[in-house]
């Protein structure tokens, strides 16, 4: 109980935050200690992240700001949850950080900096904070940053999709925002806790209107399936490592909200058959537009929208079992999505074309980046040994633990999207290494960097993969702590 | 009568939430786009102040002995409109410098003709 005083989990979004603003001000003395502000940053949240982990599981800890008690103040929750997800931020934040030290050389590089803690400082606050307007806050600072790092290449297309992804963006957090409104002068309270408390206590919880509008707001970030206009445009028209992030990162933190929002506020129970269908919808959705796509951004962007419908889908069977599977296919989609997002995108600066059919031959060219592209590819579709299968195995051991036709059926639904996903993107690797003529090419792979953070990833893929009780011990008591409410409410009130 | 009298700030606040939706979802101009989001901003602003105000209240301050606390005003709706208004503007400023970029790109700013990015 001691040594977990010192190390406190504001740090983890106070750090990212100083340094952001830090930055201007160091670049003063030197133009390259820009780029090296978010390895530092983010190897030291990965670090404290690391350390608080072990004593979340056994008790949330409350952080209340200024000392106020938590229905009055502003306090953190780092509960399993929060800092499972956070840790998995600041990892991923961190290896992408080392890729854009060569990736990035062009442009305003301090300002891609600035906002790529930014981007993260934000992600970190909407995992860990409890008070309901303070996510929005987060949530502003997370979306804000990547409208900015989408239209940071300034091109035509980073242009265009930049203000799509304005518009709805700034349209949901609006409906966000009169939610909240909605729910505060009903409840007279901000504390997520308390709220859940509330509604859980009266008699007659009519939340059906605020719930639907955050719903609505956070789902416009997540990308569920009516909602996805924005996302294949601003995905692969922003750089690469930002693409990485966006898709890894942003996305997932947006469904964490609305999970969240979900199972802990608003406490439902009889909504969740629609989400179901929500969730198939999205993944067939998803899966189908990507597998007639040419650009290679393009078809993993769409990917992603896929992937994003299996977690909903998950987390909508409500069991334990269920929720423990989306946290654990949130965990395989971002290592997976990430490491390929930064393969492809060496791919395609070596090629200068984001066309699949440019890609012939590539496979002797880049070995290795075509290797790790390759290992992507098999943990996303999920096959054994990777990550993916762990996860996907877990959601359908759940779906069919739930005994009922309909369960099943959707599942089945689910499974033939897997097909396609891996039809497609079998294609991709035929096309890498068994397509074009044997021209003796000289072997000019990713730079050495790059190929490092790459590698960690594909390393992380294959040991979770292979020991995925690793992260099970971590995912049952996150499972837990989302899944019960009262658990939450008891934790931070007391 | 009393209906209106009574809930005239949330139908004011709605009313412009509703406009500004509209604008956005109608309109082709990105200009009128934008100038839709800040009608919703605004909107979205006034409810919130609506949710805590409270007619002939007083300011939320203990100056006075005597001072009850019954008559005042929520404080908490305006510290969070505060901080919308402040994340409202930093999404105009974005917005605004997006249509100057958007414009060198494409020499127009109808939404309609830019169009490269299908599905």
């Amino acid at each position: 109980m001691n040594e977990m005083i010192n190390l406190n989990p504001v740090l983890l979004i106070v750090v990212p935050l100083g340094l952001a603003f830090l930055t201007p001000l160091l670049g003063l003395i030197s133009k390259k200690i820009a780029k090296w502000l978010p390895v530092v940053g983010l190897l030291f949240n990965l670090i404290v992240a690391l350390a608080i982990l072990p004593h979340v599981l056994k008790q949330p800890i409350i952080v209340k700001i200024a000392g106020f008690a938590p229905p009055f103040g502003i306090n953190l929750v780092a509960g399993p949850v929060g800092m499972l997800l956070a840790t998995l931020i600041a990892l991923t934040g961190l290896l992408v950080a080392i890729y854009a030290l060569k990736y990035i050389n062009e442009g305003a590089e301090q300002k891609y900096h600035i906002l790529f803690l930014l981007l993260l400082t934000g992600a970190t606050g909407v995992v860990l904070t409890g008070d309901i307007f303070n996510l929005f806050v987060f949530f502003e600072i997370l979306c804000i940053s990547s409208y900015a790092l989408v239209a940071y290449l300034g091109n035509r297309a980073g242009i265009e999709s930049a203000v799509k992804y304005l518009i709805q963006g700034s349209i949901g957090s609006s409906l966000l925002l009169i939610g909240i409104g909605l729910l505060y002068g009903q409840f007279g309270t901000l504390n997520m806790a308390d709220l859940a408390k509330q509604i859980v206590s009266s008699s007659d919880p009519s939340v059906f209107v605020p719930m639907v509008l955050m719903i609505t707001g956070l789902g416009i970030e997540a990308a569920i399936f009516p909602l996805n206009a924005w996302l294949p445009d601003a995905h692969s028209s922003a750089p690469s490592s930002v693409s990485a992030i966006l898709s890894g990162i942003a996305i997932e933190v947006g469904l964490y909200a609305m999970v969240r929002v979900l199972f802990t506020i608003c406490h439902v129970s009889n909504f969740f058959m629609f989400f179901l269908f929500l969730g198939v919808l999205t993944v067939l959705v998803g899966e189908m537009s990507a597998f007639s796509q040419k650009n290679i951004k393009r078809m993993l962007a769409y990917s992603s929208i896929g992937q994003i419908g299996l977690i909903l889908f998950a987390f909508s069977i409500s069991t334990h079992f269920g929720v423990t599977g989306g946290l654990f296919q949130m965990i395989s989609h971002t290592l997976g999505k990430a490491l390929l997002f930064l393969s492809a995108g060496y791919m395609i600066y070596r090629t200068g074309s984001m066309e699949i059919s440019s890609f012939e031959g590539i496979g002797k060219k880049m070995p290795l980046t075509a290797l790790f592209f390759t290992i992507g590819t098999l943990s996303i579709i999920g096959l054994p040994p990777f990550v993916g299968f762990s996860s996907k195995f877990l959601i359908i051991k759940a779906a069919l633990a739930k005994g009922e036709l309909l369960y099943t059926i959707l599942m089945g639904i689910v499974l033939l999207g897997t097909v396609i996903e891996g039809t497609y993107f079998f294609r991709v690797i035929q096309t890498i290494y068994f397509k074009g003529k044997d021209v003796a090419t000289e072997r000019n792979d990713s730079p050495i960097v790059c190929l490092i953070s790459m590698s960690i990833f594909a390393v992380l893929i294959i040991v979770i993969g292979v020991y995925p009780h690793l992260v099970m011990k971590i995912l049952n008591p996150a499972a837990s702590e989302l899944f019960n409410s009262i658990q939450y409410i008891r934790s931070v009130l007391g | 009568m009393s209906f209106l009298h009574n809930y005239i700030y949330y139908i004011g606040a709605f009313g412009l939430i509703f406009i500004g939706l509209f604008i956005m979802i109608a309109k082709r101009n990105y200009i009128k786009v934008i100038i839709g989001l800040s009608i919703l901003e605004t909107g979205v602003n006034l409810f919130l102040i609506a949710v805590g105000y409270i007619s002939n209240g007083t300011a939320p301050i203990f100056s006075k002995a005597g001072i009850e606390a019954e008559n005042m005003v929520d404080p908490v709706p305006q510290a969070l409109v505060l901080t919308a208004i402040v994340i409202g503007l930093a999404v105009l400023g974005l917005v605004l410098s997006l249509a100057i970029r958007l414009y060198k790109h494409y020499g127009t700013l109808n939404l309609q003709e830019i169009k490269e990015q299908r599905w």
